[in-house]
């Protein structure tokens, strides 16, 4: 049996049903001291004044660090707009405070206790400065300006008087003599909110100052040359100073695409010359990192009689929150995403991302395209429903396909399958009709329950890897053991299992290229020193990069193998084919190496007493080229349908005056095993990608893409009303059937 | 600082006496005096399970249990019930059917469920649920959990004629 497709148990399966998988929070290092770092609490101030005398003298503090302790006082992924500590004693634009969790000092104490004591004893005297939260009132010229400073800005001039962050455009045709002809015509405005990644496991680290003199620092994130590359750069330090390492990771979903505790203590255990550790609360994690961005989202689409879409018109927004984090990144998903899977011949997007004092907006499961795709898939269900079409039909006649032109003028990567996986979540959904509904399912009289079913469908696609002129790549060694006889192998890959299974996909890759079982081949992924960057556990490309390079360096290996060398040893760095940036004018670009796609059916059920929504069966059909391990790309299809449901119906970060509302567990809810989707059934198919590994897509953020459309089509089925804001909670649902009514 | 509190437990089949403070909760004492890593805080407010222990053999959120209250009493951890050399059927479950992804919220999971089994070995799946909705996971959607545990059932009952009276409880 080939080991690249056999679900054999993940490699880290019996650590983790034992509870013994060390977690950065599990672990402890002889000697440590205890670091709590000090959040601002408001949201937008000029510090004038931070003193830590008490805190300094209170018991078993060891040190109190601010920001004139830091020597390059800046840091950010895509740009460096954010200060790792504000206050006074460093740069100008370091004093003030933009967001109520940027950090203001760090208390490293003998005792957690002593710490979070001690940080209580931090006094800040500062100027309040007015709070802008939303992002249109931000961009009105006479809003708080909240970066008028100076810093390295990657996408060319930047208008320091203006809160825009950053903004693109895509052009085709001629969108006003196409909407001139069209038959139907469908505005609408989408809306969706903030939301908490809430990985079970909180931020937590630990940092210590190598023998070697090295500062090595143990956490939680998604790439740790990434991670290494900014704390370096921080501490004025050369990247070789710097050692990150990753042990057990609590899952991410982008929420660790940035930094949280990663510099801070990197620069406490240098100070200190102690090992130090770090430990969030639910509260301070939820508080402390970015959120889903909210997109509001106007969109004007005409058709034909025929169902052919003509013209699609766009204009969107995303609330960015106080620094850059990935916005720039998310806003060039969701400019493309925005129009769907479909050949458009006339298409105008403009497309924004505006600072606020909000929390910061960032990475999470889809990167844009699951708002995007809230907006394109909606629009596209209401043209069916304005035209009397079938949604299915409609879709068959606009998917892209093999040589479709997208808006960027470029052609679709080949190896497109947006209508295979149409085609096949129409054949399972007319296999399995609704389910007639229960009698009793509430303490109601059954009698007198009132229900309403409906049957909604979505098509999604999403880029693999880093899009826009990235120079994408990732490192893999492969060395192979024996004198006659291959006797074993050992992998290197410093790719980011942040529970998605990665680590044994690698081994997977390595074993099936080399002949080996599974148990044969070791992994080294544990830190920066075992090879070059893999890049990111993110954008959906771990397997199809790393797959890649593990192949190439293991074709290699092979090859030493042949010659006789012991051990056969040999590297490979993976370039996929390069991508190109957006023309500033018209958008005009190749941005994407490649393309996954899925296809979605929900079944809904609407209790029409008390507007509650019930997914009684969601149907996700997933092109994901080749299944490396089939029970794993199930779990990832499961667990985005669960994430996106939660997303579509429950889930809101509430924020008021750039504070966070819902703090806790109790107050921001997920979905539960009771709650939410009665049945996921989720369906492979493996439609080669050309340029995948063995034929392999990225897959595990597609499936969160149409869930949200999909329902919002079964709700208009059902009850004949449509959903264009996010959350659809009950309060919403009840209150449109009572304005429903005649 | 309060004065500490000498506190002398039934743990995992051993006779433990530690030193804690009155506000200290059991999952901070197993964890960070303990050095038992299992128990994992992904909320410290009731919310989550993962850091489910049984106390008595009732299972409780070890976050919501002051140390001292186990005074005189038994504590079972992810890392008791573990058997040493091998793994419970449930924990076999849990691999086979690829019940875990990041696996935070796993411990908790394991000793929740074991604790449904044993005081009912036979579930249906609608009361798996029902027990379960004190766990929370981000990463699996559940359907995979909720499988392992209903197979764990059926294969330690050993008996194919339960299978039925399973999906009539569905
Ligand atoms: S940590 Fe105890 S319930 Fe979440
Ligand atoms: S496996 Fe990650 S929270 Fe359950």
């Amino acid at each position: 049996m080939r080991a690249v497709g056999s679900s054999i148990p993940r490699v880290d399966a019996v650590d983790k049903v034992t509870g013994l998988a060390p977690y950065p929070g599990d672990i402890d290092l002889p000697g440590q001291a205890w670091m709590k770092i000090v959040f601002a609490g408001v949201p937008h101030a000029r510090i004038t004044r931070l003193d830590v005398s008490r805190a300094q003298a209170a018991p078993g503090v060891i040190a109190v660090f601010t920001a004139a302790d830091v020597p390059v006082n800046e840091y950010g992924l895509i740009m460096p707009d954010q200060p790792v500590l504000c206050g006074p004693g460093s740069t100008p634009q370091a004093q003030i405070v933009r967001w109520e969790g940027d950090h203001v000092a760090l208390v490293v104490a003998e005792t957690q206790a002593q710490a979070e004591a001690a940080a209580k004893l931090v006094a800040m005297e500062y100027e309040e400065l007015p709070v802008v939260t939303d992002p249109f009132q931000a961009l009105e010229p006479d809003a708080p300006l909240l970066h008028p400073e100076e810093f390295p800005f990657p996408y060319g001039q930047r208008d320091r008087r203006s809160n825009l962050l950053l903004a693109y455009r895509l052009r085709r045709g001629d969108v006003e003599a196409a909407f001139a002809q069209a038959d139907v015509i469908v505005e609408a405005e989408y809306r969706t909110q903030a939301a908490e990644h809430a990985y079970l496991q909180p931020e937590a680290g630990l940092a210590y100052v190598r023998e070697d003199g090295r500062i090595e620092v143990i956490v939680a994130g998604q790439w740790m040359h990434e991670d290494r590359a900014q704390i370096a750069h921080a501490l004025g330090l050369p990247e070789e100073q710097i050692v990150v390492r990753y042990p057990a990771i609590g899952g991410a979903f982008g929420g660790r695409e940035d930094m949280s505790v990663q510099i801070v203590l990197a620069l406490a255990a240098w100070k200190t010359g102690r090992p130090v550790k770090t430990v969030w609360s639910r509260e301070e994690s939820i508080i402390g990192h970015h959120k889903r961005h909210p997109f509001v989202i106007k969109a004007k689409w005409g058709a034909t009689r025929e169902g052919k879409i003509v013209a699609a018109q766009m204009d969107v927004t995303s609330d960015a929150g106080a620094y850059a984090y990935t916005s720039t990144k998310v806003l060039g998903n969701a400019t493309l995403m925005c129009l769907g899977p479909y050949e458009i011949p006339n298409v105008h997007v403009d497309a924004r991302t505006v600072y606020t004092n909000n929390c910061p907006s960032g990475a999470f499961r889809g990167f844009g395209a699951p708002q995007g795709h809230f907006a394109a898939e909606g629009q596209v269900n209401k043209l069916a429903a304005a035209l009397g079409m079938d949604p299915v039909e409609i879709r068959r006649r606009n998917a892209l396909r093999e040589g479709s032109i997208l808006a960027t003028g470029s052609v679709v990567p080949a190896g497109c399958t947006a209508l295979d996986v149409l085609e096949e979540a129409a054949r399972r959904a007319a296999e399995s009709p609704p389910e007639p509904p229960v009698t009793l399912r509430t303490s109601l009289d059954a009698s007198r329950r009132r229900v309403a079913q409906g049957r909604g469908l979505a098509l999604s696609f999403k880029n693999v890897g880093f899009s826009l002129g990235f120079p994408e790549h990732c490192h893999a060694w492969v060395e192979i053991h024996g004198e006659a006889e291959m006797e074993r192998a050992v992998v290197g890959c410093v790719g980011a299992d942040v529970g998605q299974g990665a680590h044994t996909v690698f081994a997977q890759f390595a074993a099936d290229a080399l002949g080996l079982p599974v148990e044969k081949v070791e992994l080294r992924v544990e830190d920066t020193d075992v090879t070059g960057s893999s890049g990111s556990s993110s954008a959906s490309r771990m397997t199809f990069m790393a797959g890649n390079a593990i192949l190439g360096a293991a074709q290699r290996a092979l090859q030493a193998w042949e010659d006789e060398e012991r051990p056969a040893r040999a590297e490979f760095v993976f370039h996929p084919r390069p991508t190109t940036p957006y023309d500033p004018q018209t958008g005009a670009s190749d941005p994407n190496i490649t393309y996954g796609y899925c296809a979605q059916v929900a079944d809904v059920e609407v209790d029409l007493e008390t507007g509650h929504v019930l997914v009684k069966r969601l149907i996700s059909v997933n092109d994901v080229g080749k299944a490396v391990n089939p029970q794993q790309v199930e779990g990832q299809i499961e667990g985005a349908v669960a994430q996106s449901v939660g997303w579509t119906l429950l889930e809101n970060f509430v924020q008021e005056n750039g504070r966070a509302v819902t703090q806790r567990l109790s107050t921001y809810l997920i979905p539960g095993v009771a709650d939410v989707v009665e049945e996921i059934v989720p369906v492979i198919l493996e439609l080669p990608d050309p340029q995948g590994p063995l034929g392999a897509r990225g897959m595990a953020e597609m499936p969160f893409i149409p869930t949200a459309p999909a329902i919002a089509a079964a709700l208009h089925d059902a009850i004949g009303v449509w959903f264009d804001e996010l959350p659809i909670t009950p309060e919403r649902v009840w209150q449109a059937l009572r304005e429903r009514q005649p | 600082m309060s004065s500490k509190v000498m506190v002398s437990t039934h743990l995992n089949g051993q006779e433990v006496t530690f030193l804690c403070e009155p506000r200290q909760t059991l999952l901070e004492v197993l964890r960070e005096e303990l050095g038992l890593t299992g128990s994992k805080e992904g909320c410290g407010n009731g919310n989550c399970g993962a850091c489910n222990v049984l106390l008595d053999g009732v299972l409780v959120n070890s976050c919501l249990v002051l140390a001292v209250e186990t005074d005189g009493r038994t504590v079972t951890t992810i890392e008791g019930l573990t058997p040493p050399d091998r793994l419970l059927p449930l924990q076999q479950k849990f691999l086979e059917h690829a019940a875990l992804q990041c696996g935070v919220c796993t411990p908790g999971f394991i000793v929740s469920a074991q604790a449904l089994l044993e005081q009912n070995p036979q579930p249906t799946e609608g009361e798996v649920r029902r027990w379960l909705a004190g766990n929370l996971c981000r990463c699996t959607g559940y359907d995979k959990i909720v499988r392992a545990v209903l197979d764990t059932a059926q294969s330690l009952a050993g008996d194919p004629a339960q299978d039925s009276a399973k999906e009539v409880g569905r």
